[in-house]
């Protein structure tokens, strides 16, 4: 019944909120409620972030507003902690979905000490080990083909595990994507890819990015199956994840899934200038049109469960507190000293890092200014 | 040539300036290169209606259409691979890649393709291009957006290097590059994307790539340095002066070729050598400078040569501003030369 290569995105939805095709039953009233209480977390929590960033209090966001259903969807089709994650640097929404602490994300933005990653990132890219959620890296696409690597050690350890790997459209243009995809294909490695699909590379769309009518069709020259979802669609998501991974972890090899989503906000703090760039406000609002978070409300009203408006409100002002909350909490924990520069860069510490540190010991303990040497 | 002669060459060109900053020195000379040559054209990811992500090709695509100045997808292998390509078959290409530390994944186009040609053609084939790109730290980017990879390029025989740290420089390494018969990896300093000002002159002119620039004049020692660390490696000497040290300052302003000559006169007066760079330490291109000048100098030097430079670990995020030298740093580095 879910097949690949379609032409159209598979979806269960409208985007009014009316089932187009029979509504499994474990979508439930609670579900869909506990799904709609995670996307207006991941929502805010973007909000949230972006003040943080005006304020000068973190340098570097990725917002991942509009594609909740994708993040939130994909993260309740995987096993947690058990399979791999080969995240991209706008996963916060799947990182939270997946039971990510604010505090973790936050100490990472703030470059804290609470930071499990120890402040060598930049913002907005962190890892945690015991979510298998591995650290995010800037460099686009060279997360692929290691992804296809913990599949291989998956299938050749016997394990039950499978790793998915996620990124957007535009990284479907860099060769280490294509590499990755290869290798997997003709590995028959579990590794479930997931391209979500917000349209926007930066500046440049999808229409420019390639010339493949999709990005899905792509997956046929690797041999393994590619299926096109409407990415806000949680329930799309969903039961197409959950179908896809099972058939991953059955041994039945690699598979590509597409979630046609859209990206409300800016790419990052770097460009809040799109609307005057290269995208019309027209767009956006038509996309605007068919949020996620929206469409699952409408849906409970279908269902004759509507969501009571003070009820949002109240989670939107918990949100808020929490992530002020995580701030506090991540700040008190002060940053990390010039001393951690020198570890984690081997398994241990051979002699010209050893000497450098002394040299930086000696002129942090003679500087008289601080900080700037 | 003297120092002083030196010191007014660098300054020289056309009568009229204008102050700008250096990244307005970058897009200028573009402009002025697409109109001049129309074998020239523009590409890279977010180049075209943005721009580039920090602007240094605002407005060319407006001005020269989609055919001169055009996004592509993102892959770098396929940004240098299609250059490349296009200067076999002619063209003048300027590739972008937008950060240095992307420079990874178009690596074997630029090693194996761009650098070895020529060479493996017999000359019959060549690829006269620039690849321009954002480099070095200080603006909180982390490993991911602050790395200095110069000297992987600098390593590879067929490569031509530039770095310029000043408006005129970039202005006139550019559009030497763009001209000029060789593949050029041509390092933008971010940093001092806004931070550096001058003057420019309005007509056109190019800077010889190969030549390194006095800035400031010296009896006691030399200080070396090329791109986001000129404006500390001043500072430093403006700090020393007023201790009654006279400090030498060169700008390399490219590192392959090198200008051996200015730094071999210049050390043989002074006796003393400190290079300044913010790539680690290990394998640095500094080292050459530093091996060139005891196998030429070994007999005039009065100290060893002191090297400044990155810790040997991947750019920190919180200690940005701890890992680059700075001007304390970099007189430390001096005094430490003068007591030997
Ligand atoms: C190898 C590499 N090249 C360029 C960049 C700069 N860059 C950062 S994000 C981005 C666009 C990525 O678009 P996409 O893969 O569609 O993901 P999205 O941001 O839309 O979610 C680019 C070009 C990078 N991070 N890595």
């Amino acid at each position: 019944m879910i097949q690949p290569f379609t032409s159209d995105p598979l979806r269960w939805v409208s985007e009014d909120g009316q089932p187009i095709r029979e509504l499994p039953a474990r979508f439930t009233p609670e579900l869909l409620r506990e799904l709609h209480r995670q996307m207006v977390r991941a929502r805010e929590f973007d909000k949230k972030l972006v003040t943080l960033l005006r304020q000068g209090r973190t340098t570097f966001y990725a917002q991942a507003s509009g594609m909740e259903a994708t993040q939130v969807g994909l993260a309740h089709s995987l096993r947690v902690g058990h399979d791999w994650v080969w995240p991209y640097y706008r996963d916060h929404t799947l990182g939270l979905a997946m039971g990510v602490s604010m505090l973790d994300i936050v100490s990472q933005c703030l470059g804290t000490n609470s930071d499990l990653c120890r402040g060598r990132q930049m913002p907005h890219h962190f890892g945690v080990a015991d979510k298998r959620f591995v650290s995010i890296s800037s460099s686009i696409a060279s997360q692929v083909p290691p992804a296809a690597g913990t599949a291989m050690a998956q299938k050749y350890l016997g394990t039950d595990e499978i790793t998915v790997c996620t990124f957007g459209d535009g990284a479907t243009s860099e060769g280490d994507w294509h590499a990755g995809l290869n290798m997997a294909g003709a590995s028959g490695a579990p590794c479930l890819f997931v391209c979500e699909n917000n349209q926007w590379a930066i500046s440049t769309h999808l229409r420019e990015q390639t010339a493949s009518e999709t990005i899905h069709i792509k997956a046929k020259a690797y041999g393994m199956p590619g299926y096109y979802v409407d990415g806000n669609d949680i329930v799309a998501v969903m039961e197409v994840m959950g179908h896809v991974a099972e058939r991953v972890r059955a041994g039945e090899g690699p598979a590509l899934v597409e979630c046609l989503t859209y990206r409300i906000g800016s790419h990052s703090n770097a460009d809040a200038d799109a609307e005057k760039h290269y995208r019309t406000r027209e767009e956006v609002a038509e996309w605007e049109a068919r949020d996620p978070i929206t469409r699952v409300e409408r849906l409970l009203e279908h269902l004759g469960a509507p969501i009571d408006p003070q009820e949002i409100r109240d989670l939107v002002a918990a949100t808020h507190r929490e992530v002020d909350e995580a701030v506090l909490t991540a700040e008190a924990t002060g940053q990390p000293g010039w001393e951690i520069m020198f570890e984690d860069v081997y398994g241990d510490k051979p002699v010209h890092l050893e000497l450098q540190e002394d040299f930086l010991r000696a002129e942090q303990g003679t500087a008289t200014t601080g900080g700037r040497a | 040539m003297t120092a002083t002669q030196k010191l007014a060459q660098a300054g020289a060109g056309a009568e009229e300036t204008r102050t700008l900053t250096l990244i307005q020195a970058v897009t200028e000379a573009m402009r002025e290169e697409l109109a001049r040559d129309e074998r020239v054209v523009v590409f890279g990811e977010d180049v075209g209606a943005r721009g580039g992500v920090f602007l240094a090709t605002a407005g060319l695509q407006a001005e020269f259409g989609k055919t001169r100045v055009f996004d592509t997808p993102l892959s770098e292998a396929s940004i240098v691979g299609a250059a490349v390509g296009m200067a076999v078959r002619g063209m003048r290409p300027i590739a972008e890649i937008q950060f240095a530390d992307y420079m990874g994944p178009g690596f074997d186009q630029i090693i194996s393709q761009a650098a070895k040609i020529r060479y493996r053609s017999g000359g019959q084939f060549t690829a006269p291009m620039v690849i321009r790109t954002p480099s070095g730290g200080g603006v909180k980017g982390g490993h991911h957006h602050s790395q200095s990879p110069e000297s992987y390029f600098a390593h590879t025989p067929g490569l031509k290097v530039v770095m310029p740290s000043t408006p005129y420089d970039a202005k006139g390494l550019l559009k030497a590059a763009v001209r000029g018969e060789d593949p050029v990896i041509y390092f933008e300093p971010k940093r001092l994307y806004r931070a550096a000002k001058g003057e420019v002159p309005t007509g056109d002119y190019t800077v010889e790539i190969g030549k390194g620039a006095v800035r400031r004049e010296g009896r006691d020692l030399t200080i070396i340095g090329y791109g986001g660390v000129m404006p500390d490696a001043e500072r430093a000497a403006a700090a020393l002066a007023a201790e009654g040290v006279e400090a030498e300052v060169i700008d390399l302003r490219s590192l392959v070729p090198w200008d051996r000559e200015l730094v071999l006169e210049s050390v043989s007066r002074t006796g003393r050598a400190v290079l300044v760079s913010e790539a680690p330490r290990m394998a640095n291109f500094m080292g050459e400078v530093a091996y060139v000048i005891q196998e030429e100098l070994f007999d005039q030097l009065l100290s060893p040569v002191v090297q400044v430079a990155g810790f040997d670990i991947p750019y920190p995020y919180v200690q940005d501003k701890i890992y680059l030298p700075g001007p304390n740093r970099i007189a430390a580095a001096c005094v430490q030369a003068l007591n030997y």
